[in-house]
């Protein structure tokens, strides 16, 4: 059973769309380590090496997740971690955002699938795709 | 018959009596026994040993190194639950720069290891065993995933392997560390030879200060004028400690203590006083406040009444200063919610009500930007030490 650490990051408290993705991501067979509302990233890095999972997927539905991931290539660097999938999906800008200026600016800070006002079930078939296509 | 309470300090003898408190300055030259006997020796005349109990915080405490996994989880749970056992001098080492750290150059009296949720194996490896041949140590215990047990129980002589303090779900199991280092902490105290010898005044078990004051936290509230949330601050000689209301911190820690504790252990008036005034000196706030209570930083080198309050005024401000959002190195205490402060130990003896309002006062105004202060409560007469040493219905620590 693959592992997933999930949870709100910084200053964003949208605990029914937490609690969403939670389920959501059991229904499709994952286990995952829920760490909820107001999470640091270097508190999902962490978890990520407590459990050795192999993904981090990170939600955000203020906008605010661009300040509060900047740091991942840093933090991810302080351990040596093994293929872990870095997954960011929500709503990732305050205000009006092509995903053509997004995607790559969260790509740059380190990662893999990048999910801007993205379906949550259409996200998670293209997490589960691309983790089927790596193995 | 009544019973004696006596707490045995880095600085003074506090001993209490049905109706009576009294305390004596400690004299350094002789033995803890031979200073009590000589200052106590008629109060002990008129007590049985099974009616004298005693705590102490003069031993110095444990000291700890914790070898954690990551900041958020392991080392944050590890040193939750060492504070709680009464431990006063904890150093941590983050496993993935295990390489980079210097071996402590003293006795290290526990060592614990911790890391990972159970299910993962191989977190630890060959590097551990490298740090670990460079450290002195006296125990060792491992609470970190149950899969490296075994490898590390192999490797490592005399381990004492207990339950990962990590959940499955991320959260904190303290119970069987916090047991532990409890009664290895009761087992120090005892064998400690100043210490030892107290047991000829008593027959009871005698205990570490900071597990009795935790012990007396639940009944606080409903013995005194607090409110919770609150804190306890204890300003001693050597070091400050500080109890506070789990409602005041956001942290990812979910235990069943209603109350956490934090050390200081630079942070005293008497033993301390030099590392008291370097901090002092150097808190961005400090000239501000000197000149709120009308002295300069001269004050700080005199040996006088005054400026033994004016350091323990300093030391309630450093302590508030510590654990406000301004100093994110130690937990971040939310103040701006707090409803009681509880001072006790020395300080109550020498500060008025009025001098200790009007250092919280300038904190509240001047880095809180509040202009509501929590309720003051002086514990003049150590009811809290006291109220803890009396409350025997928790369960009492085993004895090794």
């Amino acid at each position: 059973m693959q592992k997933v650490v999930t949870g709100v990051i910084g200053n964003d408290i949208h605990v029914v769309a937490n609690r969403l993705i939670d389920i959501s991501l059991q229904a499709r067979g994952f286990e995952v380590f829920n760490l909820g509302v107001n999470t640091s990233l270097e508190e999902f890095i962490d978890a990520v090496v407590e459990t050795d999972a192999d993904i981090l997927l990170i939600s955000s539905l203020n906008g605010e997740a661009e300040g509060w991931c900047r740091d991942l290539q840093f933090l991810r660097s302080e351990y040596t971690l093994r293929d872990v999938v870095f997954v960011i999906g929500g709503n990732l800008a305050v205000g009006e955002a092509k995903q053509s200026d997004i995607i790559p600016k969260y790509q740059s800070y380190g990662f893999d699938l990048v999910f801007h006002q993205v379906d949550l079930n259409t996200g998670l078939d293209e997490l589960e795709k691309y983790m089927s296509e790596r193995a | 018959m009544s019973k004696l309470l006596i707490d045995v300090g880095s600085t003074y003898f506090k001993v209490c009596e049905e109706t009576k408190l009294a305390q004596f300055f400690r004299d350094f030259k002789k033995d803890i026994y031979d200073d009590l006997l000589t200052k106590c020796g008629d109060i002990f005349k008129h007590y049985a040993k099974e009616d004298v109990y005693i705590c102490s915080s003069a031993n110095g405490g444990l000291s700890t190194l914790i070898i954690g996994l990551t900041n958020s989880f392991s080392l944050k749970f590890a040193k939750n639950i060492a504070f709680n056992s009464g431990i006063n001098i904890i150093d941590t080492i983050l496993y993935s720069k295990i390489e980079e750290s210097k071996a402590p150059l003293e006795l290290i009296d526990v060592v614990i290891i911790v890391g990972g949720i159970d299910g993962i194996g191989g977190v630890f490896d060959e590097r551990l065993f490298n740090y670990l041949s460079k450290v002195q140590y006296s125990n060792i215990v491992y609470v970190g995933t149950t899969q490296d047990a075994a490898y590390l129980s192999q490797n490592i002589p005399n381990l004492k392997v207990l339950d990962n303090i990590i959940t499955q779900k991320l959260h904190v199991n303290g119970a069987e560390l916090k047991e532990y280092l409890t009664n290895l902490y009761q087992a120090d105290i005892v064998g400690k030879e100043d210490i030892k010898h107290l047991y000829e005044f008593t027959s009871n078990q005698i205990y570490s200060t900071p597990y009795i004051v935790n012990r007396s936290l639940p009944l606080i509230d409903a013995n005194f004028e607090v409110v919770n949330p609150f804190i306890v601050v204890d300003i001693g000689g050597a070091t400050t400690d500080i109890h506070y209301s789990r409602d005041l911190v956001r942290d990812n820690i979910l235990s069943d203590s209603e109350y956490d504790r934090l050390v200081f252990k630079k942070l005293g008036v008497y033993k301390s006083k030099e590392t008291l005034i370097f901090a002092a000196k150097n808190n961005e706030f400090v000239y501000e406040l000197l000149s709120y209570l009308n002295v300069t930083e001269n004050i700080l080198e005199e040996e006088s009444a005054k400026s033994l309050r004016i350091l323990m005024q300093l030391s309630i401000f450093l302590v508030l200063y510590k654990v406000s959002r301004l100093n994110p190195a130690y937990v971040t205490l939310h103040l701006e919610l707090l409803k009681s402060i509880v001072l006790t130990g020395g300080i109550t003896k020498v500060l008025s009500y009025e001098e200790v309002e009007a250092i919280i006062a300038f904190f509240y105004r001047k880095v809180m930007n509040l202009h509501s202060l929590p309720t003051i409560v002086m514990d003049y007469d150590y009811a809290i030490w006291t109220l803890g040493m009396k409350n025997d219905t928790h369960k009492e620590p085993k004895c090794l």
